[in-house]
């Protein structure tokens, strides 16, 4: 790999980290001061109230405050929560794994049968299995995946209950072994992970299938064909690598973006993750978890980004040549 | 690959699956017999030091793992035995000495003693948010032995005896640590030391709050082993789970879907009045106090806001906006204060009638639109309200449209917490100087001692919690006395005198008392009640005490081993989908071995 190239990236990648940590302290201190609840808080004597500020650093002019914000930043120091005063690395380092988990296998299972569902209906243009392909997607792409998550959960956990409704795990419950353990986990991922698969599924699928159609129309794939090869070995050894490309770049950037859009099925489904943590931090104004969990979700951006670059440059010779 | 290849391949996966599904099962039997509560919620207990806190949430944990020095009758919420066993009042009403029980234990064994108290007292009663402002009459705490707190105050203060809503913490455990870091980010070490029937054993923020008997718990024992608290994405969500049987109880369930959860089968829900209630407040602040406060200057005439008033059907507000799950407001005193609440004489029964005939003996007259005005200025008011409640929202515009009726024109205006809180504490040159003429919102108050509700309209609290800015010495007057007034009919007579001044001059409003609104499964709570008090209070006497839910009994039904079907079934599922891709890969890799086929 070209180390000019790469570090041009780097580089990049850090100026947008510094923007954007930039533009998270502004972001929240729109939503207002956290202390205005305690305004309602008959038994809060303002006394009290304004150390509470001063504790904060609310007290402090706006520079100020970003100054120290700033300082801690440059430091990994993310802070304290305001509402359950454990740092805030601490809650999510909780929350990183199960996001990972549930995100991590959506995209997997999304990019693997994506892909598939795409190879079968280009090989299967404008015939029955194309078009059903095509609406499906097209529909699961089109839903909100808060509605997927609510029918999951009708039909599965409602209707026929074979999955719990929520959580990671069943709550409370003493496992005799960790194969107990990720069996019970296991069970309470497969509904919400299939909601993610199903939120993801669409476009690889559309972006697998419109790739396939691509190459499947190009000169090498009939002189393969003349020469008498099978059509299936035509297919999975010189269509599908070619059509590839544009599939595993979309995953990998795809993958950074989505740990932060999990919010909506980590809430439905109370999936302890980074998601359901920012989503209470909101509804309490903890600034220090929401700026915390933004940073970890830009970061996850950014690297998805520079990751798919990379992989660019090794999957696709062309671009090795500029 | 060859067909033994795959059958191979299926015979360990099925092997796999076996051994996947036999250990839950196992583990199942070994925890099946203990006996174990679930409460789900949305909202999650944020922190369990008590220094640091600031949400009423906690008080589910706290409450059950602490006692107060003087507790709450489950009956009527009178003052009980809590970590004192008696108390004496001197003649001059100024000091109080508790005797407290003796032979007491904290659940690490330690013996509970007066210095325990007077810590407690002294550091949560000034070093927290939510629990400063009851001792600010203290003048000192005395411990003369181990059994006997003496407390002297300023001035006789009725709160020393059930006011007190100051929970007792080990000294032992906290007076180690640092004030400094109590306020910071101390966590109290688990089980959390305490005197109820239930410690804090394992506190997985976002997930769990797990509390086990408290083996050196001095009352009854209670029958459930282990008291879970659960956390849940959203009232939704939780709402889901008891009707699955996911768990056994909901402490706070929400307005719209209230009536469908209790036709869930073997669900039953109960609505409690709380000490809490939702108001519309009028802006009442004086020149003197306000000289740069903003508002149409209509809204001070008495004779307007008793108008509105008589216009206002509280009983449809409270059908519409809270789906019939609260409670009409009569007056400032929330029902849920059984021992000092009385209907008040002026309780504004729905008449618009009347209203219309008020506002035209007063001169107020009907112009072009309807809106009537007197000497050019318009019965036309600003009306705040939150966005982020749409029950609020709701009775706001029920408000706008009732008193369109008689003429008297509101403008709704949705804006943020932030933005509201702006406006009602807004101050000029060290004055305040509010901007608004009217806003709903809401208060709640302590149980029993009704006192944190009544200052809210007291001279003193302008710049503090007063959002009405209402002054009237009568009041503070009546307000000071019965504060320090320790006989119950002579205090309730000075409430009641009280409660008829502020529903004649009308600073609030009160449109609904608030409820608890909590829900549980009959086939797994038996023995359920309601009190705090009874018998209309809640079932769970929520962030009162500890009586309601330690009395609780298991009930009969719901084995709550979650199934392994779903698990089993995906398991077969892929086991096939496996079989089929390699079946199918076979067969087309012995056709590939026919060179010249051709494919179409």
């Amino acid at each position: 790999m070209n180390p000019r190239w790469l570090a041009g990236k780097v580089a990049a990648a850090l100026v947008t980290l510094v923007f954007v940590v930039v533009f998270n302290f502004f972001l929240f201190r729109v939503m207002g001061d956290p202390t205005t609840q305690l305004a309602r808080l008959p038994r809060a004597t303002p006394e009290e109230i304004q150390k509470l500020k001063s504790y904060y650093g609310l007290d402090k002019p706006i520079t100020g405050q970003f100054l120290d914000y700033a300082g801690d930043t440059a430091t990994l120091d993310l802070g304290i929560s305001q509402r359950t005063r454990r740092s805030v690395w601490d809650e999510i380092k909780d929350a990183i794994p199960w996001t990972l988990l549930l995100v991590g296998t959506g995209t997997l299972l999304a990019t693997l049968i994506g892909a598939w569902l795409g190879v079968i209906a280009a090989t299967r243009r404008g015939k029955a299995a194309d078009d059903g392909l095509l609406g499906f997607s097209l529909f699961t792409y089109a839903s909100p995946e808060y509605w997927i998550g609510i029918i999951l959960i009708l039909l599965f956990a409602v209707w026929l209950p074979i999955f719990p409704s929520g959580q990671q795990m069943t709550p409370g419950e003493d496992f005799s072994s960790w194969f107990a353990q990720a069996a019970d986990v296991a069970e309470h991922l497969v509904l919400p992970a299939t909601a993610m698969t199903l939120m993801l599924l669409g476009q690889y699928f559309l972006i697998m299938r419109s790739s396939m159609v691509d190459v499947l129309t190009e000169d090498f794939i009939t002189v393969k064909r003349a020469i008498g090869l099978p059509w299936d070995r035509v297919v999975r050894r010189h269509a599908v690598p070619n059509a590839l490309l544009p599939l595993v770049t979309l995953s990998a950037i795809q993958f950074g973006i989505v740990a932060g859009g999990a919010v909506t099925i980590e809430t439905i489904f109370s999936w302890p993750g980074l998601g359901e943590l920012t989503y209470d931090a909101i509804n309490d104004k903890d600034f220090p978890v929401l700026q915390g969990t933004f940073l970890v979700f830009s970061v996850a951006v950014i690297l998805a980004n520079l990751i798919a670059d990379c992989l660019y440059f090794v999957l696709d010779p062309r671009v090795q040549a500029t | 690959m060859r067909l033994r290849t795959i059958v191979a391949m299926l015979v360990a996966m099925a092997a796999l699956i076996a051994a996947v599904t036999a250990l839950p099962a196992g583990a199942q039997d070994d925890g099946g017999k203990k006996k174990v509560l679930r409460l789900g919620q949305a909202q999650d207990v944020q922190t369990l030091n008590p220094f640091v806190a600031q949400d009423e949430e906690n008080f589910r944990a706290w409450s059950l793992n602490w006692d107060l020095l003087v507790n709450f009758s489950p009956d009527d919420l009178s003052p009980v035995p809590g970590i004192a066993e008696s108390w004496e009042v001197s003649p001059d009403k100024k000091t109080v000495t508790f005797k407290l029980i003796e032979g007491a234990k904290w659940s690490d064994g330690e013996p509970i003693t007066s210095k325990d108290v007077k810590y407690s007292l002294d550091k949560l009663g000034t070093d927290s948010l939510i629990f400063s402002g009851y001792t600010s009459n203290v003048t000192s705490i005395e411990t003369p032995d181990e059994h006997t707190v003496v407390v002297k105050t300023k001035q006789p203060d009725a709160r020393m005896i059930g006011g007190l809503f100051i929970y007792m913490i080990p000294e032992h455990v906290y007076g180690k640590v640092p004030i400094a870091k109590l306020k910071k980010d101390f966590q109290p070490p688990l089980p959390m030391v305490g005197s109820g029937p239930y410690v804090v054993t394992e506190f997985e923020h976002g997930r769990i709050l797990r509390m086990e008997r408290n083996p050196n718990f001095r009352g009854e024992k209670p029958a459930f082993d282990e008291i879970q608290f659960i956390k849940y994405g959203s009232v939704d969500a939780v709402e889901r789970a008891l009707r699955l049987g996911e768990i056994d109880a909901i402490p706070e369930a929400q307005a719209p879907s209230f009536e469908k959860l209790g036709q869930a089968d073997n669900v039953k829900t109960d609505r409690a009045p709380s000490p809490s209630f939702t108001q519309l407040t009028f802006n009442l602040c004086s020149e003197e106090n306000c000289p740069d406060a903003k508002f149409n200057p209509a809204v001070q005439d008495r004779t307007v806001r008793q108008a509105i008033a008589y216009a206002i059907d509280r009983e449809r507000v409270n059908t519409i906006s809270t789906r019939g799950t609260s409670f009409p407001g009569h007056g400032i005193l929330p029902q849920y204060y059984k021992s000092w609440y009385e209907q008040p004489a002026d309780d504004y029964p729905y008449d618009p009638d009347k209203a219309n005939q008020m506002l035209d003996d007063a001169g107020w007259t009907r112009d072009g639109d309807g809106t009537r005005s007197k000497d050019g200025v318009e019965l036309s008011f600003d009306l705040f309200v939150r966005s982020e409640s749409p029950e609020n929202i709701q009775a706001a515009k029920l408000v706008a449209e009732q008193a369109r009726e008689i003429g008297v024109d509101f403008k709704v205006q949705v804006v943020s917490v932030d933005k509201l809180t702006e406006i009602t504490t807004r101050e000029v040159d060290g004055k305040m100087a509010p901007d608004f003429d009217t806003f709903i919102w809401g208060w709640g108050g302590d149980p029993y001692d009704p006192s944190a509700l009544l200052q809210l309209i007291t001279t003193d609290q302008i710049g503090g919690s007063s959002d009405a800015f209402y002054s009237n010495p009568e009041y503070d007057r009546l307000f000071d006395e019965q504060a320090g007034e320790f006989d119950h009919a002579k205090r309730k007579e000075l409430i009641r005198q009280m409660v008829a001044i502020s529903q004649r001059d009308l600073p609030y409003l009160v449109l609904t008392d608030d409820p608890w609104l909590e829900a549980y499964r009959t086939d797994r709570m038996t023995n359920v009640a309601k009190q705090c008090p009874k018998p209309t209070g809640d079932v769970l006497c929520q962030q009162v005490n500890y009586d309601a839910i330690a009395q609780l009994e298991p009930g009969e039904g719901g084995d709550d081993g979650g199934s392994s079907t779903g698990i089993i079934a995906v398991i077969a599922l892929v086991v096939i989908a496996v079989a089929a891709f390699l079946f199918v890969r076979w067969r087309r890799s012995r056709g590939g071995r026919e060179p010249l086929e051709l494919e179409t």
